[in-house]
């Protein structure tokens, strides 16, 4: 599929990965629509788009509200005519450990809460799940050529302190197998569903980290550094426009390995 | 075009051949519906879809002194019009709870 006037949604394109996305996707011709909780960053990422002479809209959603899906992808719609890019980039983390044991009498001290596990199911699945089906509803009603990403994570192979993170991610992951599946039982063959799953990627909440911690981090990347954010944009685009990835989760990881060297 | 709608200012701009939408002094929409003479009307119903009535998203206030987590404490409106305490009875409301 050429990106080129073609249309993109993603949620949590205000910043992080979401961004690069956007801005990638716009720089190879895409009309963007920047679906982000953030006003503000809304903002910044439209007068960017607007000097890069681009076109976008933005629309502050929660992608965990049906209403809130349902209205930018109208919104989408009504702006550009159609829909044929869906990046489900929003996403948030919330680690613990599910247990915490009292030092001195081993005993448990602390149990990881529904405050910490419902929001990251929330955002990151079925926020997830909502936009990936409106996203396919609006693409199959079109009857436009399409592609729907979400994001899963390396993390997916089991990460401790992200039992809440890790168990979403693993979802994202299976989700383009199970959708395609449904898909050619019902014979929709214009909607290809290809999930990316970073590793370390170099948003700014992870180069803020303390340096120390970062360096540990880049010694298990086989390349040496974090992932660009451009990087994984650049993953998403080329799925984009290989008609042969499909029904997959592309690692974009620069070769993340357990300690001892085994690859993630 | 400027209008007032759903409690919140829009602007309407040409820019170029094309139309931008502004909310306060914040981007909603860029570079939209260029050559196109219902541009500007285009635009201004688009606003109704990205706001719809009834629906004002607030974002968390993640500087309100009173978070809980990611919960906000709002107290009630004790001066609203229609506020009833919970534990009184009310001559212009049926009673609830």
């Amino acid at each position: 599929m050429e990106i080129k006037g073609s249309v993109a949604v993603v949620t949590g394109g205000g910043n992080g990965i979401g961004e690069a996305v956007v801005k990638f996707l716009v720089k190879k011709g895409a009309k963007a629509v920047v679906v982000d909780m953030s006003q503000s960053n809304i903002d910044r990422v439209l007068k960017d788009i607007k000097a890069m002479g681009g076109e976008a809209i933005g629309v502050q959603a929660n992608v965990t509200s049906e209403a809130d899906t349902a209205k930018f992808f109208k919104a989408a719609v009504e702006a550009f005519g159609k829909v044929n890019i869906v990046v489900a980039s929003a996403g948030i983390i919330k680690d613990g450990m599910m247990l915490n044991l009292d030092k001195e009498t081993g005993k448990v001290s602390k149990k990881m809460g529904l405050d910490k596990w419902q929001p990251v199911l929330d955002v990151n699945l079925t926020g997830t799940f909502l936009t990936v089906r409106d996203g396919a509803e609006c693409m199959v009603n079109g009857g436009w050529q399409g592609i729907i990403v979400p994001i899963s994570s390396v993390n997916k192979c089991g990460q401790v302190g992200q039992l809440n993170y890790s168990s979403t991610k693993v979802a994202d992951e299976l989700l383009p197998k199970i959708v395609v599946g449904e898909f050619q039982m019902r014979g929709i063959k214009n909607i290809r569903v290809v999930a990316i799953a970073p590793g370390y990627v170099a948003t700014p909440m992870v180069a803020g980290m303390n340096q120390e911690a970062l360096k540990a981090i880049c010694a298990d990347v086989h390349i040496g550094r974090l992932i660009e954010p451009d990087e994984i944009a650049a993953a998403i685009a080329h799925a984009c426009e290989n008609e042969a990835i499909d029904a997959t989760c592309l690692e974009v990881t620069g070769g993340l390995c357990y300690k001892g060297g085994i690859a993630k | 075009m400027k209008f007032t709608y759903n409690d919140m200012e829009f602007s309407v701009d040409k820019a170029g051949k094309a139309w931008d939408i502004t909310r306060g002094g914040a981007l909603v929409a860029a570079s939209l519906f260029a050559d196109d003479k219902d541009g500007e009307a285009k635009a201004a119903a688009l606003v109704k879809t990205i706001f719809p009535v009834g629906i004002k998203t607030v974002p968390p206030d993640t500087a309100h002194p009173t978070m809980v987590g990611d919960l906000k404490i709002v107290p009630p409106d004790i001066n609203h019009s229609s506020f009833v305490y919970w534990n009184k009875d009310s001559v212009s409301q049926p009673k609830q709870l």
